[in-house]
């Protein structure tokens, strides 16, 4: 059994223990939970564990090797903060996924096999959709219907791929796979994988279940799954698809895509939803990359990442919780009784912009030195681009908009003291690890190259700081002249506004076009799906033609058929 | 192995035991002494089957004549690993369910009726042991009639609690009927063409016969057992006649009854019948499309169903669907994937069924809102439902799983007339259904609140949980070993398959 014992597992029982516990005893055994899980992953060396047999094949529940340590690490210190964040929840189906949902993110991290990593990768899936269900109102059950099936499908194709890569490479080991062959023709099996990580990574178009679901679930659970399920989607992807060409021009897409919703947007929590797409992007790009510099970069921004978006995170909900808004338009000039929380969500937002002496600048870095040396000039472009976009939406937008711009009127007390602790937390490792990175960098998979690798350079600072300063310079002029997309509760663009600015117009084209196409497609789907789910419920329901009892005589027609078909098909063969 | 004496009748055992048993089983006081009789001949039985699976399991098929009369003349037991597994299964869904049956009975029907009740309990298992064990086709012809009267007397025996049992008891007389002369007049046809009822004789007799009357007596049996085993179109008895049952009655025969039916049909089509008839591939493309039609079908029924009892009994339809899928395969591993389904099935739709009486036992209904909230009513219950119901959809570590996942290796493998991969998608897409309506129940149960001034009610007694459970934790135990199922499923479908390329005899 110590041999199977891994931090997924050990997550997964506490998990199921929580639910006998009584509630005010839950929190401290998680956090117990949590420092075991943590005490047994720093005991274990590198290597292999837990060797299965299960139907004829070796199953390896445990690969513990550079790649995952990181990983593992990483979702320790969340799954952490997120306890300490939420002490005050006494939920049981919350608190048991705020483990089983960690656990099963770690065990899919860990898995050294295909078939260990689908239990896995549906683990996750049905443990997180207890929090999407969370506040447990008709909508929060439709999105988390409609999660869960996104979130199934994507098992389903994992399994259907798995089956193939099996029959073909007569090895369940999850290894790289090539998504095309020598000939360049793309090969099935891998594909079906590649999609099904992708669905869980959010491509583009397969993203819209991120800011369906997310901001539906309560304050913790949001955070929570901001957390886990792209992040073993990122992890998955870097294992098996690292220096795929492809990666590198979705994840540019992706980089680009959210930052024009995320201006329009007026819900801060949907605001961080499209960053998670944002972020996720600047991760495959590193992937698709493949190089050591790059892949180093991908995981360790995938590091840097968690914690500070679970910083942004945090703090909006810090303020969600005293005011019960997320809407830009109800919040705003609440830093004047809450200064601590402002603080440390300013704090986040100087790190996913990349501030230098932050998490974001010594991992992100990374990112774009990859790029830059493969001479990939125009997905370089589109990096800093899309970094520049990230200090918009989230790095000056989240702080701006929830704590200072107009002045909402509310006056609500400071986060309570569990909510600063977790956030308090989050902040020294965004500072401690930009300003001194090295454990960070100890924990990266290509160790050579990142002996020479200083962040602090001058072309670094003088990079960074020309991107971030012009930046903030165009989110000044535009506020000062009132051109920022302001609060508006809807998305709502001014025409005239628009024809002044020509710059504007075509972003602000861009934006509903692409609102417009997607509406058109979102809505026909949906109005599809609505008419054959009615088609099916008039002839499958409980009074349709194909499920009512029939009389007996119809009973013994449809025989007669049958034998009757039966006999002329022999008879003619 | 200890040498028991009387050992060397041991393949007759498993049906003569209930067969003795059932006459003293009526004339027993009403109340609970049938009971423990019809469990201690459960158990017994049950013993006798895992003896006989080891024998066949480790010394190869033994056969047994009836009266020292040798075949083709006289009736003969031909035990393979095939009729050995279903045996097994057979006599261990009774050895499970019998013990749980007494305080859902007690509840659902009178007291004076229990010893005829267990009586007619102990003569299907009977009949369907018989069904499996015979190598004697026109034998078969007399034990499944054994089982299905008495079938349509436990059907019928639901009426105390809903009157609708009668007319449901009653349709599925006529058409098992039907089913049963089609299979008659089959039979007949053969037996004209061939002069003999033994199927091994059957077979050697029937090589190179090519003529109208075998066509017919072909068409005949298939369509008849297709009726029997529920085949879309031919299913329509069986929602109304599982869901109107006793939930006993329901849990046995979900679990068993089909599976019987389905081993009968594969025992025709590979050993009877053979590989080298033109027609044979005609049954297979049926199969495929009816199967996959059915899986789809039904599935979308069970879907919009509010009756617990008739979504699972709808349910069943489409899991045959995956059954006959495997077989129409016409390959080692569709076969193999079909009696690991056979078998996992079983366990699921037991525990399924088990759980569903605990419920009506309790609260009186089997509607979908007599399920509300019942996670804080009936915690045991449900989560027993939980689990299987996710078995159903096929979830590791459950067996539903490893169903699953033999049908889909199988039928990558396949040339039909439909694409291997289109196949495979199509199995995932119809478990996706299984996942809507099973997680409507797991919804209701356990995130919706229970109703209003709901009365407080006790858990199910501990007979019935402890027998569900056993049930539950079998799911979960055979996705770790799967020895027995996937083990011995192999060498049955290898040997079935082997009779028909003549590598040595038919079993």
């Amino acid at each position: 059994m110590p041999e199977l014992l891994n931090p997924g597992v050990i997550f997964t029982l506490g998990a199921f223990v929580t639910l006998f516990l009584a509630a005010g005893l839950r929190r401290y055994f998680m956090l117990a939970v949590i420092a075991f899980s943590a005490t047994v992953t720093w005991q274990m060396d590198l290597g292999n564990y837990g060797n299965l047999q299960l139907f004829g094949e070796t199953l390896t529940v445990t690969r513990y090797d550079v790649l995952s340590r990181l990983f593992v690490v990483v979702f320790h210190i969340a799954a952490a903060l997120n306890v300490i964040y939420g002490w005050h929840i006494k939920d049981r189906v919350e608190n048991f996924s705020a483990l089983a949902y960690p656990g099963a993110a770690m065990g899919g991290v860990l898995a050294g096999d295909w078939l260990t990593l689908f239990v896995w990768w549906e683990m996750a899936a049905i443990t997180s959709v207890f929090l999407v269900l969370g506040p447990r109102s008709r909508s929060t059950y439709m999105a988390a219907m409609r999660y869960l099936a996104i979130q199934i499908a994507s098992g389903v194709l994992l399994l259907a791929g798995i089956v193939l890569v099996y029959r073909e490479s007569g090895s369940l080991m999850f290894e790289a796979l090539a998504l095309r062959n020598e000939a360049g023709d793309l090969n099935f099996g891998p594909l079906l994988v590649f999609i099904a990580f992708g669905i869980k990574s959010a491509f583009p178009l397969l993203h819209n279940w991120v800011q369906d679901s997310y901001p539906k679930a309560s304050i913790t659970g949001t955070i929570m799954l901001s957390v886990f399920t792209t992040k073993l989607a990122v992890y998955a992807l870097a294992r098996g698809f690292a220096g795929t060409g492809e990666l590198i021009w979705l994840g540019a897409f992706m980089t680009l895509f959210p930052i024009f919703f995320a201006l329009i947007e007026n819900d801060l929590k949907k605001v961080l939803c499209y960053s998670i797409n944002n972020q996720v992007g600047f991760m495959v790009v590193g992937i698709g990359v493949g190089t050591a510099t790059a892949v180093n970069g991908a995981v360790g921004y995938a590091f840097g990442n968690i914690i500070f978006e679970s910083l942004l995170f945090m703090s909006l909900g810090a303020a969600i919780y005293r005011t019960g808004t997320s809407k830009a338009t109800e919040l705003g000039g609440i830093y004047r009784t809450m200064p601590l929380t402002m603080t440390l969500c300013v704090v986040g937002a100087l790190s996913i912009s990349a501030f230098p002496g932050t998490l974001g600048f010594v991992t992100k870095g990374l990112i774009i030195d990859g790029v830059a040396e493969e001479h990939l000039m125009l997905i370089w472009l589109i990096l800093l681009f899309a970094s520049a976009g990230v200090l918009e939406h989230a790095g000056i937008k989240i702080p701006f908009f929830t704590f200072f711009a107009h002045d909402s009127g509310k006056r609500p007390k400071e986060a309570p003291p569990q909510m600063l602790i977790a956030m308090g937390i989050g902040a020294v490792l965004c500072i401690g690890i930009g300003l001194y990175p090295d454990p960070l960098y100890a924990l990266l998979p290509y160790q050579d190259q990142i002996a020479g690798y200083h962040p602090y350079t001058s072309y670094h600072l003088i990079e960074q700081f020309q991107l971030l300063l012009f930046a903030v310079l165009a989110f000044v002029v535009l506020q000062k002249t009132g051109w920022y997309p302001a609060e508006v509760p809807s998305v709502n663009l001014d025409f005239d506004w628009l024809y002044r600015v020509p710059g504007r117009a075509f972003l602000g084209w861009v934006i509903t076009s692409v609102a417009a196409i997607w509406h058109l497609v979102w809505d026909n789907l949906v109005r599809f799906m609505e008419a054959v789910a009615r088609g099916l419920h008039h002839t499958h329901g409980p009074e349709g033609a194909l499920s009512r009892t029939w009389p007996i005589g119809f009973m013994a027609l449809f025989t007669a058929i049958v034998l009757g078909i039966m006999l002329i098909v022999t008879f003619l063969i | 192995m200890i040498h028991f004496p009387g050992l060397e009748h041991l393949p007759a055992l498993p049906v003569i035991i209930p067969l003795i048993a059932a006459p003293f089983t009526i004339v027993m006081r009403p109340g609970r002494t049938p009971w423990l009789w019809a469990t201690l001949v459960s158990w017994v039985t049950f013993a006798c089957t895992l003896l006989l699976l080891e024998v066949v399991w480790h010394g190869g098929p033994t056969e047994y004549k009836m009266g020292g009369w040798a075949a083709p003349l006289g009736i003969t037991y031909y035990i393979d690993l095939a009729n050995a597994l279903v045996m097994m299964l057979v006599a261990a869904m009774a050895a499970v369910v019998f013990p749980y049956a007494y305080f859902s009975v007690k509840s659902e029907i009178a007291r004076a009726q229990s010893p005829a009740f267990y009586t007619a309990m102990i003569i299907c298992l009977t009949g369907l042991l018989g069904v499996a064990a015979t190598g004697d086709a026109f034998n078969v012809f007399v034990f499944l009639e054994i089982s299905s009267l008495s079938t349509y007397a436990l059907v019928a025996m639901g009426a105390r609690r809903d009157r609708r049992a009668l007319t449901a008891a009653f349709n599925y007389l006529v058409m098992g009927t039907i089913g049963a002369t089609f299979y008659v007049i089959g039979l007949g046809l053969l037996y004209q063409a061939t002069g003999t009822l033994n199927m091994l004789d059957l077979h050697e007799r029937l090589a190179g016969q090519d003529n109208k009357v075998v066509e017919a007596g072909f068409a005949f049996i298939v369509t008849g057992i297709g009726l029997k085993l529920a085949m879309v179109p031919l299913h329509l008895w069986l929602p109304n006649a599982y869901g109107f049952a006793p939930s006993a009655v329901t849990a046995f025969l979900a679990a068993t009854a089909t599976k019987v039916q389905i081993y009968l049909m594969v025992r025709f089509i590979y050993t009877v019948f053979g590989f080298e008839f033109p027609f044979l591939e005609v049954a297979l493309n049926a199969f495929l499309i009816l199967g996959i039609v059915g899986m789809f079908y039904a599935s979308f029924v069970a879907v919009f169903r509010d009756n617990v009892k008739q979504m699972l009994a709808y349910s069943s339809v489409a899991q045959i669907g995956y059954m006959l899928l495997g077989i129409s395969f016409g390959t080692v591993d569709g076969l193999t994937a079909s009696f690991v389904h056979i078998f996992n099935h079983a366990l699921i739709k037991a525990a399924l069924f088990m759980g569903v009486g605990c419920v009506v036992l309790r609260i009186g209904s089997s509607q979908l809102t007599a399920f509300r909230g019942l996670a804080r009513r009936m915690p045991w219950t449900t989560w027993a439902l939980v689990l299987s119901g996710l078995s159903l959809i096929g979830v590791p570590p459950t067996v539903g799983f490893i169903s699953k996942f033999k049908l889909m290796e199988a039928a990558f493998q396949t040339t039909t007339l439909i694409p291997p991969l289109l196949v495979v998608l199509l199995i995932g897409a119809s478990s996706l259904l299984a996942a809507v309506y099973v997680g409507r129940l797991i919804y209701t149960m356990v995130l919706e609140q229970p109703p209003e001034n709901a009365p407080a009610i006790k858990e199910a007694p501990h007979a019935m949980r402890v027998a569900l459970w056993i049930m539950v934790i079998a799911n979960i135990y055979f996705f770790f070993f799967t020895d027995l199922t996937v083990g011995v499923a192999t060498q049955a479908a290898e040997a079935l398959m082997c009779s028909q390329a003549g590598c040595g005899g038919a079993y």
